[in-house]
């Protein structure tokens, strides 16, 4: 089969999944805990609806990410001269047109910040004699977050519809010069460079400045590993998927070994990122760095060691052995760990911050910032946050009913975009390298040639 | 007089491509030939499985010495900052377990290259000063040679190999004592 059809059935579950993540979205909103609301000066209840709108930032920005990075792989990959992914790079291509759909969700959340509709991020109240934010002004305003982000992502999505037509176009007049294939070259490499920068601004922006005093020069790597490895597990998934329907049988046991390396690969560079991050700032003992980490640590434990079990001890212990990377049914168990564990990674970078700022709003508990920590008032980190708040200190039901809805999202544009086009691209230079792709493992005496 | 005691005579043939060598292997097996080995200049693919070479062992070896490697580092400076002398460095606990990961990472590993390589050498016989004779010289350069060992072997045996190898595009065929 060298097209993929996008049946009635697979409609109709992706379109359920949305329907339970609208209906868990609207629930989300109703459903604030109490610790959260408050009662303003002048008589009137205050509610941030910060469950609804972390839920739809933590989601928009998990999902955006792997559309995002999915298209740096093929632009990554062209540019490296690789040849292995090439018969199912419609599949990534596919993944990269869900970009578009995240630059809606995330300009609904950026104007919603102009309006002063929700309290996501520190910066966004009132930061008079907050010397730290008004420091950080000239960046942290909602002018550069709604542009930046209109721009950045609409840049990365005029590289992505560049590169796809010219990949269907290839499909169609490809020849012998593989002129296609240049062109294709010399708007990759630009990408990369336009996409290493600004991919790590963006996350900044919308990640992590919800901790507004706080800043990590390792944040965005960090936060960039975790989208490659949420990017590659969901490649897999997809990929078993497909396969189990008699499409792309072209993608053999070699291409999924060379899936579950980069899986197994990128979980320990995240891991070694994560780890960075930490060991500086847990060394430095800087307060205006490390309560960051304490807070995390005291107040929500098992998101925070939850995460390091989820995202490298089983990852790395299962996906040592060579074997393992060429069993769907392991691949399948720790595709589907690392991209819930990267979920539940962002939820752990956005959820305890939002905390603090609307705790701050709403005048609630008894929080120090940083730079009140500096002037001695250590003892108060925290106090008033050690509470469980559902949907914030774990993910709860309408969490998990949010991130169905927008894996169903994601899905639907993907299969859609994938519908569109021969699954297997004609006229690659490297497709027939893909095709004989081989990774030289030579397990038992099986004969392969 | 070549000097035999406690040497094999080979009879080897030289091959152009790697296609043709990888073609004239199946033909080997299809006759049920039995290769002493196989040299090439460069790795080729697939010929592993077409000798019914097992995959190797070498890097269980690896995830043992790495294993020790992390023991090693943990536990010796576990040892060392808590028990053998204690320093308090920058206010942390003498138990600093982040500070130890990097150093730890370092030496799994140090022990697993390390022991791998000492492995892979003891394994090949290439110890300091051996002096090891190659079946020609040119192997290590543009040829690809199947070699038997025909030291106990018939007449007739020798004319089945050699029927072999002009039957699958043999560039060169020679015999030596090694």
């Amino acid at each position: 089969m060298t097209h993929y059809i996008l049946e009635s059935k697979h409609k109709s579950v992706t379109l359920g999944m949305i329907a339970v993540g609208v209906l868990c979205l609207i629930l989300s909103f109703f459903m604030e805990p109490d610790t959260l609301t408050g009662v303003g000066a002048d008589g009137h209840a205050i509610n941030t609806h910060a469950r609804f709108w972390t839920n739809l930032l933590h989601n928009s920005v998990f999902f955006t990410g792997i559309a995002f990075i999915s298209f740096f792989v093929i632009t990554a990959s062209i540019t490296a001269y690789a040849g292995w992914y090439v018969a199912f790079k419609r599949l990534w291509e596919a993944f990269g047109s869900f970009m578009i759909v995240g630059l809606v969700f995330m300009m609904i959340i950026a104007i919603a910040g102009f309006l002063h509709v929700h309290h996501l991020y520190h910066w966004g109240g009132n930061i008079e004699g907050d010397r730290i934010l008004e420091g950080k002004a000239g960046f942290l305003n909602n002018y550069w977050y709604t542009f930046g982000t209109l721009i950045i992502v609409g840049v990365w999505y005029f590289f992505y519809r560049k590169m796809r037509s010219l990949s269907l176009a290839e499909d169609e007049h490809g020849n012998a010069g593989y002129e296609h294939h240049k062109t294709m070259r010399k708007w990759a490499a630009p990408f990369m460079i336009i996409a290493g920068f600004t991919s790590a601004a963006l996350i900044w922006q919308w990640v992590m400045s919800i901790d507004g005093h706080w800043y990590s020069t390792m944040f965005a790597w960090y936060s960039t590993a975790s989208w490659f490895v949420s990017a590659i597990s969901l490649t897999i998934l997809v990929m078993i998927w497909l396969k189990s329907k008699g499409y792309y049988q072209e993608v053999t046991d070699e291409h999924m070994h060379d899936l579950g390396k980069f899986l197994f690969a990128f979980s320990i560079f995240w891991t070694y990122l994560w780890f960075s991050q930490y060991m500086l700032i847990w060394y430095a003992n800087n307060g205006e760095e490390t309560i960051y980490f304490r807070e995390r640590i005291d107040n929500y434990p098992i998101l925070f060691y939850g995460n390091l079990v989820m995202n490298f001890a089983l990852p790395f212990l299962i996906l040592l052995r060579n074997d393992t990377k060429r069993k769907y049914g392991t691949l399948i168990f720790v595709s589907v760990l690392c991209l819930f564990g990267h979920w539940w990674d962002y939820f752990q970078m956005i959820k305890p911050g939002v905390v603090h700022t609307v705790h701050d709003y709403i005048g609630h508990g008894n929080h120090s910032d940083a730079l009140n920590d500096m002037e001695g008032h250590i003892d108060e980190v925290g106090h008033g946050a050690s509470e469980f708040i559902s949907g914030f200190t774990l993910p709860g039901f309408l969490e998990l009913g949010v991130f169905v809805g927008f894996l169903g999202l994601f899905l639907f544009f993907v299969l859609n975009t994938l519908s569109k086009a021969p699954l297997v691209p004609k006229n690659d230079p490297y497709l027939g390298e893909s095709l004989h792709h081989h990774v030289g493992y030579g397990g038992g005496n099986e004969v392969h040639h | 007089m070549v000097h035999t005691e406690g040497k094999s005579k080979v009879l080897y043939g030289l091959y152009n491509d790697d296609e043709v060598l990888l073609k004239a292997i199946s033909e080997a097996n299809h006759r049920h030939l039995d290769i002493m080995d196989v040299f090439t200049p460069f790795p080729v693919h697939g010929l592993d499985p077409l000798l019914g070479l097992e995959e190797s062992r070498l890097h269980q070896a690896g995830f043992v010495y790495g294993a020790l490697g992390t023991l090693t580092a943990f536990l010796g400076m576990s040892w060392i900052f808590t028990r053998d002398w204690p320093i308090i460095f920058g206010g942390k606990p003498y138990w600093s377990v982040p500070a130890f990961i990097p150093i730890t990472f370092e030496l799994t590993v140090l022990f697993a290259s390390i022991g791998m390589v000492v492995t892979f050498y003891t394994i090949c016989g290439l110890r300091p000063g051996v002096v090891n004779e190659n079946l020609d010289d040119r192997i290590s350069d543009d040829k690809f040679c199947v070699a038997f060992d025909t030291t106990h072997a018939s007449d007739a045996e020798v004319d089945e190999l050699n029927d072999f190898f002009q039957a699958t595009g043999v560039e060169e065929v020679n015999t030596k004592w090694i």
